[in-house]
């Protein structure tokens, strides 16, 4: 590593609304490295990745390529830099056959296809990856990993110089990730640098050279694989402050309110066993696509399971729509309040009033506005939802209380168990604070909570036991009392590890 | 059978599908029209099909986009009545020049289209719905909603229908439809063999992975829909010649004929996949159904609704087989892959 850096991040900032998803962070990339980037989710990864790629504009800070500056406004321009990005779902043209996926880049070049030359140069690039793919086959319906060959050698014809790869075994077959790191090694030797992106730390220390970990959009740290340790690297990815979290009070334990046993819906989960009760909260904690809201859909009859059994309040069910699980009490409040959560152009009254209209008509059958008046104003002050006027529309409210009247319309049909998707997802800290001490309010009086949560600290406060996933297994669950961050963190990567010995260790 | 699934594209096998329907839609009618097959019953299909065909090739540069042009009977028949009207004033216009001018004019309507759809980000179908009455609306204006007369018009563009290309026996094909099928030959090529045709492939399959491979998607959509009212202003010209003449409603509701023919030939409305082929073979199809449906005297609405009919069944069919087929057709596995990849980049 005695050359000077191939690619060069010095000081990059940016900013979406109120959060800051990158501040001032700084990366350099060596020719035949293998740059492994680690944080957890939010840490500002695809950030940095889209900055890289041209997608995004950094707010402030320089990119340099070779010792000198340059300014990406757009993929065509990172192209020409030779800098490539492969992502976890390979973005390919699924009605071009895979010749044409290639060399999609190069036509500008030359305004008519050869096809005869078109497919033997495919074959060339395919053979130098020691791959062998029908280049006359339509990329639809091709397996992902060849997807993902596919689009390395797309890069490959680019003479990509900076090769960045996205969580690029997370959907791979062990077999299938042994290739690709076959491919890595190829492109190492060959001068390119790589910054491979992974949660899957056993991967990363198998095939990175160095390591870097960012938090809340933050440089923490970057040292040689030989030089950091996994219980290191995770502590550097958590960590984070617990600061003004909301500490959910303990409440009175009631009865089983849902039992699973056994709960399977290949490839998503298998064999998922826990246990709720009334005024518990249980945390579902994990890594974006371990299956945690997969398990949500299923309870929920969105996605029902394959095998297992649900029993809900003392009776096996079998749950197939969402509108059942429903009449059972049950609620899901889904991660993406805008798209599933709210009718965006009603009335926030309006919405409140949804899932529970019949309890507002008339004898003709006409809704009640008077009723839905003193509901939606109850609401109102019990959540203290910020609005002018209860006839504003959902969409025009800000995201903590778009939140507090997606909880308003649930709570109003007064469920039994409540599932939270990342209740506090991109929500402020005070409007945070008041949804934490809302879910808190509930669990006291009695309400079953099952709470998705991505936000450690967040699952550490209010959970009483937490459930850890990974790719789709059931990795645990923790009482509260004796869960840390770094122990959730190592669970949810699938390090064991003795988290207390190496933090006396390290003391 | 891998060896067939290789060199067969799925698409390939959907034209070819579509051509036993037609040989069966013409059977049913031969037997139930008296005179079926004669050349007289083939000159007018085809002077309908080379018609719808024209309008059909540009509008297939559009659909393959994730776009739709409903202007383009409209355009039809802006261009029809403004080049009859020049015609009468200048009889000594070359037949090129014409056809120049009614191609640049409507090329000139589809710019505006593709314009406001590309930069202007408004979705297509509210584009051209609006444009569709204001081009109409325009041609009212200008005409003074005066007709164009058959015989205001030079004699050579009157007898241009007539006018014989090859003869087969009794059998012969006229100049309208050898104008259509030279515009399918240019821009199958324009499609399978140029740069800019396979990037209008792109577009439509995946915008995002277009816009990551660095495709200017808006530049293409443009010049898509400006190829489209080009073709349809030439569909004007020739809509002139086999009408004669032109009132203000000329055209209208061709838009729907034309769309359906795109459709039925299988390209996807959606996007990304089809074929000018196929939309000629769409093209034929309806002009058919449409020509023979007259013929047997039936009612105007009944033969709306029967060709309506047809229209599902056939979207429908298509739909069922090539979702029953594509994953079986396309399937390819990565062959040959060692455990470790060996040679050196």
């Amino acid at each position: 590593m005695t050359a000077d850096p191939l690619l060069e991040i010095r000081d990059v900032s940016k900013q979406f609304g109120a959060t800051k998803a990158l501040s001032s962070v700084s990366l350099s990339l060596y020719p035949g490295e293998v740059h492994a980037l680690l944080g957890e989710n939010g840490a500002g990864k695809s950030t940095l990745i889209k900055i890289m790629t041209g997608i995004y504009q950094p707010d402030s800070g320089e990119i340099l390529l070779q010792g000198r500056l340059i300014s990406l406004h757009n993929s065509a321009q990172a192209q020409k830099h030779g800098i490539a990005a492969i992502y976890q779902e390979p973005l390919v043209f699924p009605d071009l056959n895979i010749a044409e996926n290639i060399f999609i880049s190069h036509q500008r070049r030359n305004p008519l296809v050869r096809w005869g030359k078109l497919y033997r140069d495919a074959e060339k690039v395919l053979a130098q990856l020691g791959v062998a793919l029908d280049v006359r086959a339509l990329a639809r319906g091709l397996p992902l990993a060849a997807q993902q060959t596919v689009e390395i050698a797309k890069a490959i014809s680019m003479d990509v110089r900076v090769l960045i790869m996205d969580e690029p075994t997370a959907s791979l077959s062990i077999h299938e990730v042994k290739q690709l790191f076959g491919l890595v090694r190829n492109l190492r030797k060959a001068g390119v640098a790589i910054l491979f992106i992974s949660h899957r730390l056993d991967e990363v220390f198998e095939i990175a050279d160095r390591v870097t970990v960012f938090r809340d959009g933050q440089f923490i740290s970057t040292a040689p694989v030989a030089e950091v340790t996994p219980e290191q690297a995770i502590r550097d990815m958590v960590g984070r402050e617990i600061g003004d979290i909301f500490v959910k009070e303990p409440s009175p334990r009631g009865g089983v309110v849902l039992s699973v046993k056994d709960l399977t819906r290949e490839p998503r989960f298998h064999h998922i066993n826990f246990e709720l009760h009334a005024g518990e909260v249980l945390g579902l904690a994990g890594l974006v696509g371990a299956g945690r809201t997969d398990v949500a859909l299923a309870l929920f009859g969105i996605a029902p399971a394959q095998h297992g059994h649900i029993t809900y309040l003392g009776k096996e069910v079998h749950l197939h729509s969402p509108k059942q699980a429903t009449r059972m009490g049950m609620v899901y409040v889904p991660e993406d309040r805008r798209q599933h959560g709210l009718v965006l152009p009603m009335s926030l009254m309006a919405n409140i009033s949804l899932p529970s209209v019949k309890n507002y008509r008339n004898q003709l059958g006409m809704v009640q506005r008077g009723k839905e008046v003193t509901t939606a104003e109850q609401y109102r002050q019990q959540l203290s939802i910020r609005t002018s006027s209860l006839s504003m529309p959902a969409g025009k409210l800000s995201g903590g209380n778009q939140q507090k009247v997606v909880l308003s319309k649930w709570l109003n049909t007064k469920p039994h168990l409540l599932i939270l998707d990342e209740p506090t997802r991109g929500i402020d800290v005070g409007a945070k604070q008041e949804v934490h001490r809302l879910i808190n309010q509930l669990a006291q009086q009695g309400m079953a909570i099952l709470m998705i949560s991505s936000d450690l600290p967040e699952v550490l406060a209010m959970s009483d036991r937490i459930l850890v996933m990974r790719e789709g297994q059931q990795m645990g669950i923790f009482e509260r009392r004796e869960a840390t961050q770094e122990i959730i963190m190592a669970a949810a990567i699938g390090q064991t590890l003795n988290m207390a010995e190496s933090a006396v260790a390290h003391a | 059978m891998h060896r067939i699934r290789r060199w067969v594209p799925l698409q390939r096998l959907r034209e070819f599908s579509l051509v036993i329907i037609l040989i069966i839609v013409v059977l049913i009618f031969g037997n139930q029209i008296d005179n079926y097959y004669t050349p007289r019953t083939f000159n007018r299909i085809s002077s309908t099909v080379a018609l719808i065909t024209l309008v059909a090739v540009g509008q297939t540069m559009v659909v393959l986009t994730r776009n739709v042009d409903l202007s383009v009977g409209s355009i039809v028949g802006f261009t029809a009545y403004y080049v009859g009207r020049y015609v009468s004033k200048n009889e000594d216009m070359a037949p090129l020049m014409l056809a120049v001018l009614a191609m640049g004019i409507g090329a000139g309507m589809g710019l505006i289209n593709g314009l406001l759809v590309a930069y202007g980000r408004i979705p297509a179908i509210v584009v051209t719905l609006g444009t569709m009455a204001i081009y109409r609306g325009v041609l009212v204006e200008y005409s003074d909603s005066k007709s164009v007369a058959t015989r205001q018009l030079p004699d050579w563009i009157k007898e241009l229908p007539q006018e014989s290309i090859l003869k087969f026996g009794e059998y012969e094909l006229r100049a309208l439809p050898a104008i259509a099928l030279v515009a399918v030959i240019v821009f199958f090529f324009l499609l399978l063999y140029t740069s800019l045709g396979r990037r209008l492939y792109a577009i439509g399959s995946s915008p995002e992975a277009a816009n990551l491979a660095g495709i200017r998607a808006p530049r293409m959509v443009t010049l898509a829909f400006t190829m489209c009212g080009a073709m349809a202003g030439l569909g004007g010209m020739l809509y002139l010649a086999r009408f004669g003449t032109i009132t203000v409603d000329a055209a209208r509701g061709m838009e729907l004929q034309v769309v359906a023919a795109v459709v039925v030939g299988g390209v996807n409305i959606l996007g990304g996949s089809g074929t000018v082929i196929g939309a000629m073979l769409g093209a034929i199809l309806i002009g058919t159904i449409e020509q023979s449906l007259i013929r047997m005297n039936i009612n105007e609405f009944w033969k709306d609704a029967l060709l309506g009919l047809c229209i599902i069944i056939a979207v429908t069919v298509d739909r069922i087989l090539i979702n029953q087929l594509t994953p079986w057709w396309s399937r390819t596995e990565l062959q040959r892959m060692p455990e470790e990849p060996h040679a050196a980049v």
